[in-house]
């Protein structure tokens, strides 16, 4: 009998909660929307090399642009989302550990590293010297990589309600699953630019 | 300036207001940093319309960027509707969410002491 007491709860009072019993649905429900993005992404990455194979030999940016190259500006913006993605791991670590002022200013950080991307990304465009409507090239390169800062934008969007949320003191060492969702997600939007940088610029 | 300076210049503009409103907003709401405790028994969402709705308006959204004349961003008659029934979807489906919730919250059903 006294082994079965824990299991008995009254109607106020469950003696498991949903959250001790297993992953928070918010990082269930995250998880999922990546699943989602995971298989966008593979159709986008599907229509890319669709469009290269059908023409081989000519794949290339229409003239008078000249190839992608990483320098100036496509390999720094790269290090710097990919150094962001540390930043917001380093924000999950201080909100682990319940510090929400060292929680709030990697994210911070992590938020300027990422519109740095964005900027950085829409610089680049004004470089290029062609535009969406210039060929297939153009018309894949700037889908991919238009959709992907629109997904940056979204995590930026993110980053700034945790942001918000951290500087009320809503979070704590015990309720933090946003934050961890947000940063399932930021690493998400990470890795898909390394497979998206290292598709257009070095897969010749 | 040419341009597509000018454009990118106003979208870079457009992204740091957007992100300013969220932060103004988001600062407004108040949440309790104590662990939450969900309530008790099996809750699902009721059926709702709005996911088609969003969709639909989306696709009205596409087909106006897809199909416009060359001098045109968007071509108005599509991309007009699709945007206001897709925000507005967005917004009810939204709404309709935190509805639930407070029903959920207020234990309106489903609440069978030992469920």
């Amino acid at each position: 009998m006294s082994a079965e007491a824990p299991l008995m709860h009254t109607a106020s009072e469950p003696a498991v909660s949903h959250r001790e019993a297993g992953m928070p649905t918010p990082l269930v429900g995250m998880l999922l929307f990546i699943a989602s993005e995971v298989m966008f992404f593979g159709g986008l990455f599907a229509s890319y090399f669709n469009a290269r194979a059908v023409h081989i030999g000519v794949w290339a940016p229409p003239p008078p642009a000249q190839e992608l190259e990483i320098l100036p500006i496509a390999l720094p913006i790269t290090i710097i989302l990919v150094a962001s993605s540390f930043t917001m791991q380093f924000g999950v670590w201080a909100i682990r550990r319940g510090d929400q002022r060292a929680m709030r200013n990697w994210t911070l950080l992590t938020l300027l590293l990422g519109l740095t991307f964005l900027l950085g990304q829409i610089f680049d465009y004004t470089t290029l010297g062609f535009g969406i409507r210039d060929g297939a090239f153009g018309t894949v390169f700037y889908t991919l990589t238009g959709f992907h800062g629109a997904h940056v934008f979204g995590g930026a969007v993110g980053l700034t309600i945790l942001a918000a949320r951290a500087s009320q003191g809503q979070f704590s060492q015990q309720n933090h699953v946003a934050v961890e969702a947000i940063s399932f997600y930021w690493h998400f939007v990470d890795v898909v630019w390394i497979a998206l940088f290292s598709t257009l610029y070095f897969l010749r | 300036m040419s341009d597509i300076t000018f454009g990118y210049l106003l979208l870079a503009i457009g992204i740091g207001s957007v992100l300013g409103a969220v932060y103004a907003i988001t600062s407004h709401v108040s949440v309790s940093a104590a662990r939450p405790r969900p309530p008790r028994g099996v809750h699902l969402p009721n059926p709702s319309a709005l996911p088609v709705i969003i969709a639909v308006g989306g696709a009205l959204l596409g087909a106006g960027l897809a199909f416009r004349a060359d001098n045109q961003l968007a071509n108005p008659l599509l991309a007009v509707p699709g945007l206001l029934i897709f925000v507005a979807a967005v917004v009810a489906w939204v709404r309709a969410a935190g509805r639930e919730w407070d029903e959920t919250e207020g234990g309106s059903h489903d609440d069978v002491p030992g469920h």
